[in-house]
């Protein structure tokens, strides 16, 4: 009865802004896109370049905004008091981008979130938007900078509140207020600052960038960290190799020192780092998997080609999407086990733990566990039930959401084929009909796998304890190939500008 | 190299055709490919892709801001230190 109710709702509805396309009837329909209006005025917009940004001068505007986002992660948030309460976002910080009790608290989150929610939102259909009206895409580009900053005050006010930098009574509604300022300003810095890298005045998007940076950040450390730690016999160094040099030169038992400096389980050793450098080689090695389609131009006889289809069809997006799900559901599910312990559906979303004799909580039970990886491949193997589901729920979510991707962010087989099309270009053997018919039966294909292989290469990465998490390296190494990419063919179009003149 | 293929335009014709082609058709094949994206682009989160009536900000000024903003909470810490102090 239920089903059929909400089925005839849901046709009126279809109905109603069906009717709201057309001019006559514009003000019956409701849209949501419309709801956006009256604050698009106040939205901060970056002026879009006049003519075509110099190469060299892209660069620096790259430069100047990875020096901002640098020194913002660096600069402690004015006004906390203690930062050594457990960290609900420890699994992820190299993944979004952010440094704890620093202006980049929260980091990219909130620009993902926002601009993944609308996304699949309307690739579901479920805002309405028509990509040929200019003004639906600005409402939609509006509404996802609103939404962004409206997360960023959301998480801000939530994370303040919730003690994470001491109790809100012992700090004082000022400084609270003043912390939330800080955390919603450097939430609408980054905001600008990716919408002036995308716009054209840099290279690529402010939100690879810096994850990109927080990833190689972090390896970097791992491996020349010269902090010192005592463990037992005399100080240890925590960058991997520093230790490997500092362990040979100081010990007298010479394989015993090796050993340590390969495998020592308390601080990052060689065998990490040679993990790392591995899971990269592997991703680049898959970057190089595509199906060519032979194409050729329909207007000039005798002119052939080929068209790509990358394996990793979607590149990064399925992980980045699954992580930024992932966080965002850990966030929430240790704010209601912190509230309420007893609850049998909080239990069933996660139960929490501190992390051997340190404040870290970790999943320990209920769905939150089996989404998280194992921490080690003995953990893995003591655990098989939490591995098994675990890689399964990372395949299956990767291709799911990297099937969706294609069809969100218009790489869809019907936009190909239209693209094709305006290109005057054919698939040889085919004729435009088939055309279509043989790129949805590849792209699609290629896009589920190849989000499936990415989540497999991330479980991989994780089990054998590659620096920075499985995530963290997968989206890291994809950047930094896209960037390459881009250089490669700038450097071409730049060639080609001084052939021709 | 393998990447030269990845733009769609007919990459197996011999070079003297191919630059006869981007002489005549030079205009509009530019205007395409400008208005086309990529299939590379699948894999970046796109979020702006054109202007919208709002609040023009040249981008120095964001520069100029976000700075500011970094000077006032550097301030702010000097400030604590002093009264605390």
């Amino acid at each position: 009865m239920a089903n059929t109710l909400k089925l005839e709702r849901n046709s009126k509805l279809n109905e109603q802004t069906g009717q709201g396309i057309t001019p006559s009837d514009i003000c019956a329909g409701f849209r949501f896109l419309h709801l956006i209006r009256p604050f698009m005025a106040v939205l901060p917009e970056i002026a879009a370049p006049e003519r075509k940004i110099p190469f060299r001068q892209k660069v620096l505007w790259t430069a100047v905004t990875l020096f901002i986002f640098l020194v913002c992660s660096q600069v402690p948030l004015y006004g906390i008091m203690s930062s050594d309460s457990s960290d609900p976002l420890y699994w992820m910080r190299a993944i979004l981008a952010s440094n704890r009790g620093t202006l980049m608290e929260l980091g990219i989150t909130p620009i993902v979130t926002s601009g993944m929610f609308m996304q699949l939102l309307a690739g579901a259909n479920l805002i309405e938007v028509d990509y040929s009206l200019k003004e639906d895409r600005s409402l939609f580009n509006g509404a996802q900078k609103l939404f962004a900053v409206l997360i960023a005050f959301g998480q801000a006010t939530v994370s303040v509140m919730n003690g994470l930098y001491g109790r809100p009574s012992d700090l004082g509604a000022g400084i609270c207020l003043l912390l939330i300022l800080q955390l919603v300003v450097a939430g609408v810095i980054v905001v600008l600052l990716d919408e002036l890298l995308q716009k054209g005045y840099g290279l690529g998007s402010g939100i690879s960038l810096f994850i990109a940076t927080n990833v190689c950040e972090t390896i970097l450390w791992k491996a020349l960290s010269p902090t010192t730690y005592n463990v037992g016999n005399g100080p240890e160094f925590e960058g991997a190799l520093i230790a490997l040099f500092h362990l040979l030169f100081t010990r007298s038992n010479k394989s015993r020192a090796l050993k340590e400096a390969f495998y020592r389980d308390n601080l990052p050793n060689v065998m990490n780092l040679l993990a790392t450098v591995l899971v990269f080689g592997i991703v680049i090695y898959l970057q190089g998997f595509r199906v060519e389609l032979p194409v050729k131009s329909s207007r000039f006889r005798g002119q052939r080609g080929t068209y790509p289809i990358k394996l990793f069809y979607t590149s990064n997006m399925p992980i980045m999407l699954q992580s930024a799900l992932t966080s965002n559901m850990f966030m929430v599910s240790q704010m209601v086990f912190n509230r309420f312990p007893e609850n049998i559906l909080v239990r069933i979303l996660g139960t929490w733990t501190p992390y051997q004799g340190t404040n870290q909580m970790i999943a320990s039970g209920g769905l939150a566990y089996y989404m998280s990886p194992p921490h080690s491949i003995t953990e893995a193997l003591l655990d098989p039930i939490h591995t098994v589901v675990y890689i399964t729920f990372m395949l299956t979510a990767c291709a799911l959401l990297s099937k969706t991707w294609i069809e969100v962010s218009g790489s869809s087989p019907r936009d190909v084929a239209k693209q094709l099309k305006e290109q005057n270009m054919v698939m040889a053997g085919h004729r435009d009909a088939s055309m279509y018919k043989e790129l949805k039966r590849v792209i699609p294909t290629a896009a589920a796998f190849g989000g499936a292989v990415l989540g497999a290469v991330s479980v991989f990465a994780d089990l054998i304890g590659a620096i920075g998490s499985g995530t963290g390296i997968l989206l890291c190494t994809t950047i930094i190939y896209q960037y390459w990419e881009m250089f490669v063919k700038e450097s071409i179009e730049n060639s080609g500008d001084a052939l021709a003149f | 190299m393998s990447d030269s293929a990845a733009s769609p335009n007919p990459a197996g014709a011999s070079p003297r055709a191919a630059a006869i082609r981007r002489r005549t058709t030079n205009s509009s094949s530019k205007e395409k490919t400008s208005r086309a994206p990529g299939p590379s682009t699948a894999g970046m989160m796109r979020i702006y892709t054109d202007d919208s009536p709002g609040l023009r900000v040249d981008p120095v000024v964001v520069l100029v801001l976000s700075l500011a903003f970094i000077a006032s909470v550097f301030a702010l810490h000097i400030y604590g230190k002093l009264t605390k102090a």
